[in-house]
């Protein structure tokens, strides 16, 4: 029982801390979403409108087009994160001239802040004076232009978030890799297991568990992206990279729409949950069934 | 030679020994679920009934509250036999 009290006592500042910059404003965004509010209008009250700004949304064309963009920068984005973080993990377990240095230039881009990775890209890939397309031009004779393309601007904002995040992958799997027993590996070599058969045999199923957590760090992550959007792209061309968080950005600040920005953010919440739980699920729900 | 390999075809659980002694029970879900657990795949299931309605069946004249009901009987049948 005392133990019980003095873990409640140990745990209190965080429950406290998370309750009051977590669950409070989640519950009012939630309280703002069924409700009209635009704090600059004439009336700038807020008016309780039930369920009419998801109503609106399931309609919302500009919505619908930006979760699509969303969607698939979140699944180009994550899944090369996740290869290319895997072949880094690998070729840093093994010893090679220069690999502290090389680890550690690796890391830069985790330390900057998304909207200076936004203005440096921005800066590489400006046609006139980026280095991106005049090295494109000069190499290829491809003219990269994110002002002009949706294609290239897509592909950009992807390369931009790979480039960014793939060594937050890359560490989580080093971690992980680092961590594993050397015996199932021999056992499995003994017994004339070839390369491929080990990876998806022995090594992806002892790195499951770092792979799933790293998947929902980066996947949570790519849903909300806005700053090195908004920075390299502004959402554009057109709404070419209006991603989801670009879109609740421009519902709130510019147009002031308080209640059905918030409305949207609750849907994006729902469905980033939504897809955290399947995949857990999916990863989970063979594991307990195999064990009958 | 794959003969060989027969004793590495089920991949290796790490987790196995470590695992706490499953806490929740089994229904017709196809997981092991708790109380919590099936709460809140009743307002997951509820909130997208609920979407779907607003896209679909409220434009043909079928009132929320449709939906609203079958998601409670949904959400019933979840708890109690999930």
């Amino acid at each position: 029982m005392h133990s019980n009290r003095l873990g409640w006592l140990l745990l209190a500042p965080t429950l406290l801390v998370l309750g009051l910059f977590g669950v409070v404003p989640f519950f009012y965004v939630v309280w703002v979403s069924f409700h009209q509010w635009n704090p600059f209008a004439a009336n700038p009250d807020m008016i309780f409108n039930g369920a009419e700004n998801f109503r609106r949304l399931v309609f919302d064309e500009a919505f619908l087009a930006s979760l699509g963009a969303t969607v698939s920068f979140v699944f180009f984005a994550v899944i090369s994160e996740l290869v290319l973080g895997y072949m880094l993990a690998q070729a840093f377990m093994k010893d090679f001239p220069g690999k502290g240095f090389f680890r550690t230039i690796h890391t830069l881009p985790l330390i900057m802040a998304p909207i200076i990775v936004g203005s440096v890209w921005k800066l590489m890939t400006t046609p006139s004076i980026g280095i991106i397309p005049n090295l494109l031009d000069s190499w290829f004779g491809f003219d990269l232009n994110i002002g002009q393309s949706a294609a290239a601007a897509f592909i950009v904002t992807v390369v931009m978030d790979v480039w960014h995040w793939t060594p937050l992958v890359t560490l989580s799997l080093i971690a992980a890799l680092v961590s594993l027993p050397q015996d199932p590996f021999e056992q499995a070599q003994i017994d004339g297991a070839g390369k491929r058969q080990i990876f998806w045999h022995v090594t992806l199923p002892m790195i499951a568990p770092a792979v799933l957590a790293t998947v929902f760090i980066r996947l949570m992550d790519a849903l909300r992206t806005v700053d090195e959007v908004l920075m390299l792209t502004g959402g554009g061309p057109g709404a070419a990279t209006r991603y989801v968080g670009v879109h609740i950005f421009k519902e709130v600040f510019p147009r002031t729409n308080y209640g059905y920005g918030s409305a949207i953010s609750v849907i994006v919440l729902y469905l980033t949950i939504v897809v955290c739980w399947l995949l857990y699920v999916g990863m989970l729900a063979p594991r307990n069934t195999g064990k009958g | 030679m794959n003969h060989k390999l027969d004793d590495i075809d089920t991949p290796i659980d790490v987790l196995e020994d470590n695992a706490p002694p499953p806490s929740g029970s089994r229904g017709f879900l196809p997981i092991e679920t708790n109380a919590f657990d099936r709460c809140f795949i009743s307002v997951v299931i509820w909130i997208a009934l609920s979407l779907f309605w607003f896209r679909f069946m409220e434009p043909a004249g079928l009132s929320i509250w449709i939906s609203n009901v079958i998601a409670m009987a949904i959400a019933a049948i979840v708890i109690a036999k999930g």
